[in-house]
């Protein structure tokens, strides 16, 4: 499958390692993300889904990558064996940065750093990062405007979807970096937009304490980068959250 | 030359071997015993098949190392698939090269031509495949230069028209920075090799 593998993450759909390519000493790591075979499902259409999603996820970061959308650079597609492989990128995730309630700080930082730069055990995890919470979510706000202005939706817009490159992997690169583009697809409808900013205002609130001037301040920054768009979103926005308090009243 | 070894890919397919050649001096008449060895017959023939049994890319449009890299990968892995579009696993990686589905635009835009002066000789092989510096020195009259020298040799202009990148915002927005437009330009390019197989 790859050389030198390590276990990430293992989701519902999906395995993720860190590995390497190329046995090349010049070689960076990638991300490898296999989606595996589902037992429950029927042998060929799992194959064709699978095959689909790895097509999907390729095709939305290969047009955020030209939009200038913040994204992992694509580095191998396999997709008859349900994989992808993106950049790594060197950081952590935005739900760890923010200290999720339900999670206890143990999301290790990574990189290279010298032990004595590793986070101490009770300094705020944004600390090595050099950007205030503030500063966290303008960037995030600005990153999915882009996204948005692209016509690329998310669908899945959580702050595990989100991450921070730590200041010395790459000086001269975006800090914040969107993943996850498994359930992305194209629109330019204000519908879609609108529910996707709805699903990470959702992820916010059940993920992090007290987090409504947070999202306040990604809406802020989002509406700026925005411009003129900005005011039908922001309509449709007030709707769909009606939408969904109506259905949570009934159910 | 640089060798890589691919161990989890088929044997006959898991070494690949890759040289830069500078001041080539015969690229019109490399270019002309590939066509000739198409269609020789009989031993000659497979004699001189074997001689140009190799990759020759014009280093011009290669932006780094991992562009050749990941177009080798895929190349590969459609010859371990089953599912290659062009003849050989070489030939494939030129089709890997280039944005369009067009074969022959792939060999005239990324094969060697005969104004060709520096070029890019990959050779896939099996693990028993000895002295392949050899190989590549009986036809590529040229300057044996480290792979670091890629970098003097792209013509950017080139590459970002054939990918369709001037209008793109991620360009755009660079404008004023040639390294970091650089940079962006090698990631969507090897991002867009890497997902050729499944581009819309
Ligand atoms: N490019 C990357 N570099 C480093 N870590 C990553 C990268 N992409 C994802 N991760 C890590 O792996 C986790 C799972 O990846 P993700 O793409 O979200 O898959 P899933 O569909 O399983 O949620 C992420 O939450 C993040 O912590
Ligand atoms: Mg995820």
């Amino acid at each position: 499958m790859a050389l030198a593998l390590t276990l990430i993450a293992q989701g519902a759909e999906a395995k993720v390692y860190r590995a390497r390519l190329h046995a090349d000493r010049a070689a960076q790591d990638v991300l490898l993300k296999h989606r595996f075979h589902k037992q429950y499902r029927h042998a060929s259409l799992d194959a064709s889904l699978t095959r689909s999603r790895v097509a999907g996820e390729a095709r939305a970061l290969i047009k955020c990558l030209r939009s200038g959308v913040s994204v992992p650079g694509i580095r191998m597609v396999d997709a008859p064996n349900g994989l992808l492989a993106i950049e790594w990128i060197q950081g952590s995730s935005v739900r760890f940065l923010l200290g999720s309630s339900d999670e206890p700080l143990d999301e290790p930082v990574d990189g290279d750093l010298p032990v004595s730069d590793q986070p101490q055990e009770h300094q705020h995890p944004l600390e090595p990062y050099g950007v205030s919470q503030d500063a966290l979510m303008v960037l995030i706000g600005v990153e999915i405007a882009k996204m948005h202005l692209a016509d690329v939706i998310h669908g899945d817009l959580t702050t595990s979807n989100m991450m921070l490159r730590l200041p010395s992997s790459s000086p001269s690169t975006s800090r914040l970096v969107l993943i996850d583009f498994g359930l992305a697809y194209t629109s330019s409808l204000v519908e879609d937009k609108a529910v996707d900013l709805y699903v990470l205002e959702r992820a916010f609130a059940s993920t992090h304490p007290d987090s409504e001037p947070l999202f306040t301040s990604v809406l802020n920054a989002y509406q700026t980068r925005m411009g003129k768009q900005w005011h039908a979103v922001a309509r449709r926005l007030d709707e769909v959250r009606l939408r969904g308090r109506k259905r949570s009243m009934v159910g | 030359m640089e060798t890589f070894t691919y161990t989890h890919f088929p044997a006959q397919s898991s070494v690949v071997h890759i040289a830069l050649f500078t001041s080539v001096g015969n690229a019109k008449d490399i270019r002309a015993r590939i066509v000739k060895a198409s269609t020789l017959g009989g031993p000659e023939g497979d004699a001189e098949r074997g001689a140009v049994n190799f990759a020759f890319i014009d280093a011009r449009l290669v932006t780094s190392r991992l562009h050749l890299q990941t177009a080798v990968y895929q190349a590969i892995l459609s010859e371990a698939q089953g599912s290659l579009r062009t003849k050989t696993v070489h030939s494939e990686i030129l089709w890997a090269l280039n944005p369009s589905n067009n074969i022959s635009e792939a060999i005239r835009r990324y094969g060697v031509s005969d104004s060709s002066s520096a070029l890019l000789v990959v050779r896939i092989g099996s693990p028993d495949l000895k002295d392949v510096e050899s190989l590549m020195r009986a036809i590529v009259d040229g300057t044996l230069s480290p792979l670091a020298d890629l970098a003097a040799l792209t013509d950017w202009s080139t590459v970002k028209k054939y990918y369709k990148l001037n209008g793109e915002p991620a360009i755009k927005e660079v404008a004023q920075d040639p390294e970091r437009e650089r940079e962006i330009v090698d990631n969507i390019i090897v991002s867009s090799v890497a997902m050729k197989s499944v581009q819309a």
